[in-house]
């Protein structure tokens, strides 16, 4: 199948087109040509044409969760692949937020083969600990030689630092990567929301970012006391950054994420204990979150991802201590983070951060915009302005703060595998 | 004077100005006087069905709102959670639902979680009073506390109230310090580290860990009880080393520079954080309180009942 996309401006710092506006012809799911804008006649069974037209690399959420097998009512493997194919990305990496939560070679492989066929490729993340007990380590290598991507107790982690020691020493026998989500539960307790004034005068339960910021520390040190790599889920407080900061002086291969609500999202909303508002990490202060944009401009923070997690309406609309924590993101994350951003970093800053850095911490291909190349792209418009309606969404569940909110930046389609898949909304 | 609240719920002291309080006080000025008449009862909430959900125990505050509900000629369902179809599972929205389907007109509902209230206004179509939530609010409480100390000073304005105990983990602080601010009136915090709100400063709050000290700046101790059923963690060694740094006897009330008042909100524990001796004195007005309770409540029931129409 020939496919023709038209008058696109290229935002790929790894191809020789960056930053010009050509028309790309593919084929069989190969980029066959690339032209100066105008230029391609050739017949084609589609032309793909739109005003203000942008193409990336594929862009790839290294943090969503898929829920299945254990929690289908909340996404399956195929719900997901819609939603994150709406929001742009050909690529995600699943945490192991499953039951049984993925800590075998066969998890690994049921995830992996079941969505084979998908126009997104979904890689997988599994435990850390054998059965996400947190006390010894998984296979790990059996998981990796099985294709997962990472290893990671999630939003349930090491608390012990031997083990969390021996994980960072044993995936480096074969490269494997440890993410760690940086969170001390005896410092959090109990706690539902940042430890604020806000919060104080809601009488919720509060975890202090220090509970982030110490077991960060402590994971930093053990990294450098490993000699290997670490990478962290979403960081959330001001003070992370900078303990980043330092840890990249002295050379420790730290690399880390932050959550594209928590560029836009504070603690100030919580007054009316709206649960789409709970969120892990928590949402925190304007000061934290005007340290984490700026982390993201200075390079310190890597990665913006979705954190997509589904709830469904059981698990949110309750009272705000029971309720589940988290939001869907995929299709938001990357209007959420464009319009928190167009200001301050460039579009192209912004595609590295949710397109190439992610495969490169992963060691996954970074996928190019050049002739015969595979065709992993990701068709968007960074000045479309539109609002997200609740018949839009692809989730199985539809806990999200952001219906009927105004965004700038779209994504308008993705090719992969052969396959065209073009937001229709 | 305002005849009308601003709100439809009475869900915290938040959400209240100070002209709304004024107005609760003077309605609960002329019920105090019908509670104390030979014949108690008006027939001011006649045809109006009210609902009391306790998803927590409680005496005094079930008790008290059942007194007021009663003496303003209501109709009263009491509804507790033990036994009940929450233990088989059912959510709160559907057994409010369930109840209000029974045609209620106001709710009265206590539950262990912060928000609930604000929750169920927004899910469901009645009046509701939020009798405690968790570790959020307890508005009548507040309410009735402040009366009192308007009932034994002339008025709240000026007035130093320093609030001794669990902090952390108690809605009468949070509703008292709202409540007691918008009135005019001086607040301090006094508790142990653990026990204490990291940021309750930024409340506008003094915050006083040594009790002397604390003692002696004010002119009201409301003493708070230790809510070992509210900690998740133990935030102190023993009840023994708490009432060693905390509790109040009546050794320390007499070595006081002044008279101090004394005022709980129930229920004591007796020799925790105060002694029986205390507890008994005449510069306590913890009975008050409880007379004041259901005048406070029967003039915030009238008053959202009337905003119906």
């Amino acid at each position: 199948m020939k496919i023709l996309i038209r008058s696109a401006v290229i935002v790929d710092p790894s191809s020789k087109h960056n930053g010009k506006k050509t028309d790309i012809l593919i084929e069989d799911g190969i980029i066959k040509q690339v032209a100066k804008a105008g230029s391609i006649k050739e017949k084609v069974v589609k032309i793909i044409a739109d005003e203000g037209l942008h193409i990336s690399p594929g862009w790839f959420d290294m943090r969503v969760n898929f829920r299945e097998p254990g929690f289908e009512y909340k996404e399956d493997l195929m719900s997901g692949c819609r939603a994150a194919a709406a929001g742009g990305f050909t690529g995600v990496l699943t945490m192991p937020s499953t039951h049984p939560p993925v800590h075998t070679k066969s998890q690994v492989e049921f995830i992996r083969n079941k969505t084979q066929s998908q126009p997104v490729d979904v890689f997988v993340a599994g435990t850390l600990s054998y059965n996400h007990e947190g006390e010894h380590l998984s296979e790990m290598y059996d998981m990796f030689a099985s294709g997962a991507a990472a290893f990671t107790d999630d939003k349930k982690p090491v608390q012990d630092a031997g083990l969390m020691l021996r994980a960072l020493m044993y995936a480096k026998n074969f490269g494997g990567l440890v993410i760690s989500f940086a969170h001390e539960a005896s410092i959090a307790v109990n706690g539902k929301v940042n430890e604020s004034v806000t919060a104080t005068r809601l009488g919720l339960k509060m975890m202090p970012s220090v509970a982030e910021e110490i077991m960060l520390t402590r994971d930093l040190y053990l990294a450098g006391y490993a000699e290997t790599k670490i990478h962290f889920a979403p960081l959330s407080a001001a003070r992370s950054v900078e303990l980043l900061r330092e840890a990249r002086k002295k050379k420790i291969h730290a690399t880390a994420e932050v959550a594209a609500h928590q560029l836009v999202l504070d603690e100030t909303l919580l007054t009316d204990f709206d649960t789409n508002y709970k969120v892990m990490p928590p949402l925190r202060s304007k000061t934290d979150m005007e340290a984490l944009i700026k982390g993201l401009k200075d390079g310190i923070i890597d990665v913006i991802t979705s954190d997509h997690s589904p709830e469904d309406i059981e698990n949110k609309q309750r009272e705000f201590d029971h309720a589940a924590f988290g939001i869907i993101g995929l299709q938001t994350a990357y209007a959420v983070a464009n319009t928190a951003l167009k200001k301050i970093l460039t579009t192209e800053e912004i595609i590295k951060k949710i397109s190439i850095n992610p495969r490169k911490i992963l060691n996954i291909p970074v996928p190019v915009i050049e002739e015969n190349q595979p065709a992993n792209l990701t068709l968007f418009n960074p000045e479309l302005e539109w609002v997200l309606e609740e018949a839009q969404i692809k989730s199985r569940s539809k806990n999200t703060p952001f219906i009927g909110t105004k965004f700038t930046g779209k994504a308008v389609g993705i090719i992969n595998k052969g396959q065209v898949v073009m937001n229709e909304n | 004077m305002e005849s009308k609240l601003s709100v439809n719920h009475l869900l915290g002291i938040k959400d209240l100005n100070a002209s709304d309080i004024e107005l609760i006080f003077t309605t609960a000025d002329n019920f105090k006087e019908v509670i104390n008449r030979p014949i108690k009862k008006v027939p001011s909430l006649r045809d109006i069905t009210i609902s009391n959900l306790f998803f927590e125990s409680s005496t005094r505050t079930r008790l008290s709102f059942e007194l007021a509900e009663k003496r303003l000629s209501a109709d009263v369902i009491n509804f507790s959670a033990s036994g009940s179809s929450v233990s088989k599972g059912e959510t709160l929205i559907d057994t409010v639902n369930n109840i209000l389907a029974m045609k209620v007109d106001m709710v009265v509902m206590r539950h262990p979680n912060p928000g609930a209230a604000v929750f169920l206004s927004k899910h469901i179509k009645a009046r509701i009073v939020n009798a405690g939530d968790g570790t959020n609010e307890h508005p009548t409480q507040a309410l009735l506390d402040a009366y009192s100390i308007r009932e034994k000073f002339g008025k709240v304005k000026g007035k130093k109230v320093v609030i001794v105990g669990d902090i952390m983990h108690s809605r009468v602080a949070l509703s008292n310090i709202f409540c007691l601010q918008k009135l005019g009136a001086e607040i301090m915090v006094c508790g142990p580290t653990t026990l204490m709100p990291k940021y309750i400063s930024q409340l506008g709050v003094k915050v006083e860990h040594n009790l002397k000290k604390a003692l002696e700046w004010c002119d009201i101790a409301n003493m708070l009880r230790i809510q070992l059923e509210r900690q998740d963690i133990r935030y102190f060694p023993s009840l023994r080393e708490y009432i060693m740094l905390y509790g109040v006897n009546k050794q320390l009330l007499d070595s006081l520079s002044k008279r101090i008042t004394i005022m709980h909100p129930g229920p004591i524990n007796r020799g925790v954080e105060i002694t029986s001796d205390v507890a008994d004195s005449a510069q306590s007005i913890i009975l008050e309180q409880v007379e004041n309770g259901v005048a406070v409540r029967m003039a915030v029931l009238y008053l959202l009942a009337g905003a119906k129409n």
